[in-house]
């Protein structure tokens, strides 16, 4: 009996809980309090490409520095070196970006190892893109905030540092792979925002719920595991309620369109992510559907939306990641931040990594640190300027600025007119005249005449 | 009954009567100035009425497309920031009218101020038929041309608008005016004061140069109307002087490539309207009653014809067989057509009582038909006027003639709601013009067709729409009854876009109507949006 009793109020305090939590949900994001006017982030994380990849160039960031010329084979000057190239129409490869390809391009701090990674005939790594191939990025660039102190949480590749996005840590400290076994009990964001009641969301491009860590299957499909690092704990799987928040990303629009939009959203890709040799026009376009149906729905005025790569690809950047741990820094990715509170055009120099991104959210939402690593890290908050009011949604042009066709020239127009009504009124005062005068000659005659007979 | 009673009855009777006499002495004073002063008196009634049809709720309904062009190019003169992006200065016709209107967009007042203009053209076409007919066949004439144009549904519809024809339709007026006085004094002041007005016609609009047609075939018909070639040469001259800043202003300000394409383009259009478009339509909305008067007129006094009687058939006849056989026809093309035709009207209004004495009418009964005919007419063209400018409530729309209900409503929401630098597709380029003029926005129509040799030469087809929708390049979708009444086709085919690309229907305007279900109101335009 006792028994009984004890299995029916333990039954009846899960019931109570999970009801809270389902309150919780459907929570509407804006009433709950935060400490910024930001009521809803927006991460997405895409893949595999260097600031000095995709911003090299931009003007005003810390791009490739003048004259930089990476050897061939660093101590062996005799086989020349490569200086960095635009790739334009060039052939691109998925380059290593493992630990040891970290390893090889960071060559102890001396950077000096970017093309003799790959074996020196390769010298791809050093190409780069610019506003010719990714006008829009530049665009977003030139109206938002473009982070160029962005650093990869971790110096190797996917895992390592999605983990790093959603829980302050590698995951896995050993091997950038997943565990067997899942990431157990490793706390997430999503789990102290659940803890609050605060409405989350991870959205997924593509979304396939059957592939998972259990059963991976084969191909592509199996990098959602990796992207979605989620479906890597078998908590979430197994908690319906939980696993209900990854969601297709129709849903995202859904939400949008019906100001559903919850606090905190992530999003990982499938087929628009840039990964080389993926077409990065292609991830441009998806990103723009993305900002595009942000911009057109209520939630615009209080969400900021970052989008970031979750590794730099093997391709060449110039500045040495700062060393803070075992783990990291990697070397710095693209990362950009779009909001109604960003600052105009603006480049941000924090230094700042994936932990940067849950730092915010946790000071916004006055959150629980997950780790020590966004413990310590600074916060987006700089990129901020919540001392103005909402810019109004703008869409942003998918092209550079064409030249500007010359004005014409007004003040003809009027001149020309004005000369023309001047020219039709004399001639037609002078024929109103000249008609007067006739006539009154003509009564003159007359009189004269009657007053001659 | 105590004494201020009794003071009151005593007072009371006084001002009655002191109320009467005063009543009286107005009546009195007004009856001493009107008389002698009828005919102005007459003319400021008719002149009263002309503007009151052309301004009453004239601000009612937006814009439509051709409007939203040519106040847009006047925005455009005036540098306005907003609207400048989306209409080019120099499309198909010169620019007296529209820098004219770029005042209003200096002032801050642009789309009423328009509107504001063109009625003012309309009334001062009003007085100019007057004195017209005063003219040719008397004050009494006059008034009743005046009258009947004020109230012709036709040009005070047209008038009501920010169109074209409607000042082409003043300068063509003050053409025929010139023209009548030269003819009856002969003094050649008149003639070249003509060709200066004919400049500020084709200033106006191009068109407007057919009536040198009218006019050539006037002076071949009438022989007694003598011009010499000198007096003709120097005509022209003043005619060339007027005209010769727009080709200049075009070269100088940079517009000289786009006249080029408008010809070429207006050359090879395609016939918009059937051969019964203008007997039918413009009949109508001259008034039956109208026509038949003054086909009575010219039938009564026809053994009396003069150059008179042959100047306004020219006026009528030439333009009128042109457009008939051109194959792009416009609801408001033959707006020149209307004065003459007001006057041939009001000159058989008065000869009415003439005819009917001839046919033995007693004098009193002859004189209350006549002015039975007058009220007839006068009615038959108050009635449907009246009708026309009361805000339309149906989902039908003939181009010029009136606004667009929903359009300017519709615009405004997407200003206010459709993030800047957001591209819109319409099914056609009207509504688009509608679009921009109101919502700031980029608007294509779909039906422009790709082929440069189909298009109107200021209009940007949208080039593959699917592939435009795909890449987030078009973001919204517009439908509008009017243009899907005109092009089915295209309205099915947007109507399949936005079913493809997640088309989410963000606003509808309406109009009130009434249909068998009892519904009050109808959808005119529907707001997607749509995405990848």
């Amino acid at each position: 009996m006792t028994r009984f009793v004890t299995l029916l109020v333990l039954a009846a305090l899960t019931l109570a809980v999970s009801s809270a939590h389902a309150a919780g949900h459907g929570r509407d994001a804006d009433q709950i309090a935060t400490t910024t006017p930001i009521k809803h982030v927006i991460y997405l994380m895409q893949e595999n490409h260097s600031f000095d990849n995709y911003f090299g160039t931009y003007p005003g960031a810390s791009g490739v520095p003048n004259g930089i010329c990476m050897p061939r084979r660093p101590g062996q000057p005799q086989l020349g070196c490569v200086r960095p190239f635009h790739i334009g129409n060039r052939a691109v490869r998925d380059l290593s970006h493992s630990q040891k390809t970290f390893r090889r391009e960071f060559r102890g701090g001396r950077m000096d190892g970017f093309v003799s990674a790959f074996g020196h005939g390769d010298s791809i790594s050093m190409g780069h893109y610019d506003d010719r191939d990714i006008p829009f990025y530049w665009n977003i660039a030139d109206r938002y905030v473009l982070f160029d102190r962005f650093f990869t949480s971790a110096a190797g590749g996917s895992v390592w540092n999605h983990l790093y996005w959603v829980t302050g840590t590698p995951g896995n400290w050993r091997d950038d792979v997943i565990p067997p076994g899942g990431f157990g009990r490793l706390p997430t964001i999503f789990d102290r925002l659940d803890a609050k009641r605060i409405p989350w969301k991870f959205y997924v491009q593509n979304y396939d719920p059957t592939v998972t860590f259990r059963q991976r299957g084969s191909g592509d499909r199996g990098s959602q595991v990796v992207w979605v690092p989620l479906l890597d704990y078998a908590r979430f799987l197994d908690d319906p309620r939980l696993f209900g928040r990854i969601v297709d990303l129709e849903q995202f629009y859904d939400d949008l369109a019906h100001n559903r939009l919850p606090a905190v959203s992530y999003i990982a890709p499938s087929g628009a992510s840039e990964h080389p040799p993926g077409s990065i026009q292609a991830g441009e376009r998806f990103v723009r559907t993305l900002i595009t149906a942000l911009m057109r729905s209520p939630a615009w005025k209080s969400t900021a939306f970052v989008w970031t790569y979750d590794d730099w690809g093997g391709w060449y950047d110039h500045i040495r990641p700062p060393r803070i741990d075992q783990m990291g820094y990697g070397f710095r990715a693209p990362a950009l931040l779009v909001s109604a509170y960003a600052r105009r055009g603006y480049v941000d120099s924090t230094t700042l990594d994936f932990t940067s991104l849950l730092k915010f959210v946790e000071e916004n939402w006055r959150l629980q640190p997950l780790a020590e690593r966004d413990r310590k890290a600074n916060s987006i908050a700089t990129a901020f300027d919540f001392t103005a009011s909402p810019r109004p949604a703008e869409f942003t042009p998918p092209i550079r600025a064409v030249p500007a066709k010359p004005e014409p020239r007004r003040s003809i127009i009027y001149v020309a007119y004005t000369f023309a009504a001047l020219a039709a009124g004399l001639v037609i005062t002078g024929a109103a005249l000249a008609s007067r005068r006739r006539r009154e000659a003509e009564a003159e005659a007359e009189a004269g005449a009657e007053v001659a007979s | 009954m105590n004494q201020f009673d009794s003071a009151a009855e005593v007072v009371a009777p006084r001002r009655r009567s002191l109320g009467r006499r005063s009543s009286a002495r107005i009546g009195e004073t007004v009856w001493t100035f009107i008389r002698g002063r009828e005919t102005a008196v007459a003319l400021t009634l008719v002149l009263g009425i002309a503007a009151l049809v052309r301004v009453w709720r004239i601000d009612a309904v937006g814009y439509n497309s051709d409007e939203a062009v040519y106040a847009g190019q006047g925005a455009a003169i005036a540098a306005d920031p907003a609207l400048k992006p989306f209409f080019p200065i120099f499309r198909a016709h010169p620019l007296l009218f529209q820098s004219f209107l770029s005042i209003g967009f200096h002032l801050g007042i642009g789309e009423l101020f328009g509107r504001l203009a063109a009625a003012g053209v309309g009334v001062l076409t009003v007085l100019l038929v007057y004195r017209t007919g005063r003219l040719l066949f008397g004050s009494r004439a006059g008034i009743y041309s005046a009258l009947v144009l004020a109230l012709m549904p036709y040009h005070v519809l047209v008038t009501r608008q920010v169109l074209l024809d409607g000042p082409m339709t003043l300068f063509a007026t003050l053409v025929l005016y010139f023209i009548v006085r030269f003819g009856l004094t002969r003094r050649p002041g008149w003639l070249y004061a003509a060709g200066a007005a004919m400049g500020l016609t084709l200033l106006a609009k191009e068109p407007g140069i057919l009536l040198l047609g009218a006019l050539y075939a006037f002076f071949a018909l009438s022989p007694e109307v003598r011009v010499r070639a000198r007096e003709l040469t120097l005509s022209l001259a003043a005619m060339i002087l007027v005209i010769a800043p727009y080709p200049l202003s075009l070269s100088l300000a940079g517009g000289a490539h786009t006249g080029r394409s408008y010809l070429v383009w207006q050359l090879f259009r395609r016939p918009n309207h059937t051969l019964a478009f203008y007997p039918v339509t413009v009949t109508q909305a001259v008034g039956v009653t109208v026509v038949l008067a003054a086909a009575f007129g010219l039938w009564f006094a026809h053994r009396r014809w003069s150059w008179r009687e042959r100047l306004l058939l020219s006026w009528i006849l030439f333009p009128a067989c042109f457009f008939e056989l051109w194959p792009v026809k416009g609801y408001q093309y033959l707006l020149p057509i209307s004065p003459p035709l007001a006057i041939l009207a009001g000159r058989a209004l008065t000869l009415l009582p003439v005819w009917l004495a001839r046919v033995r009418l007693e004098e009193r009964r002859a004189r209350f038909l006549a002015a039975a005919a007058v009220g007839v007419v006068v009615v038959s063209l108050a009635v449907p006027t009246w009708t026309a400018i009361s805000p339309a409530t149906g989902s039908t729309f003939l181009a010029g003639t009136g606004g667009v209900p929903g359009g300017r409503e519709a615009g405004r929401w997407i200003k206010q709601h459709v993030p800047v630098g957001a591209v819109l597709m319409t099914i056609g380029p009207s509504m688009a013009n509608i679009v921009q003029f109101y919502g700031h926005r980029k608007a294509y129509g779909l039906s422009v067709s790709p082929n440069p040799l189909h298009r109107n030469p200021s209009y940007d087809p949208v080039e593959n729409p699917d592939l435009q929708i795909r890449h987030s390049n078009l973001q919204y979708l517009v439908w509008d009854a009017f243009s899907a009444d005109r092009t089915p086709f295209f309205s099915r085919k947007l109507l399949r876009y936005a079913d493809r690309y997640n088309g989410r229907i963000v606003h509808v305007a309406s109009v009130p109507a009434h249909d068998r279900s009892g519904r009050r109101t109808t959808p005119v335009i529907v707001i997607y949006e749509v995405r990848p």
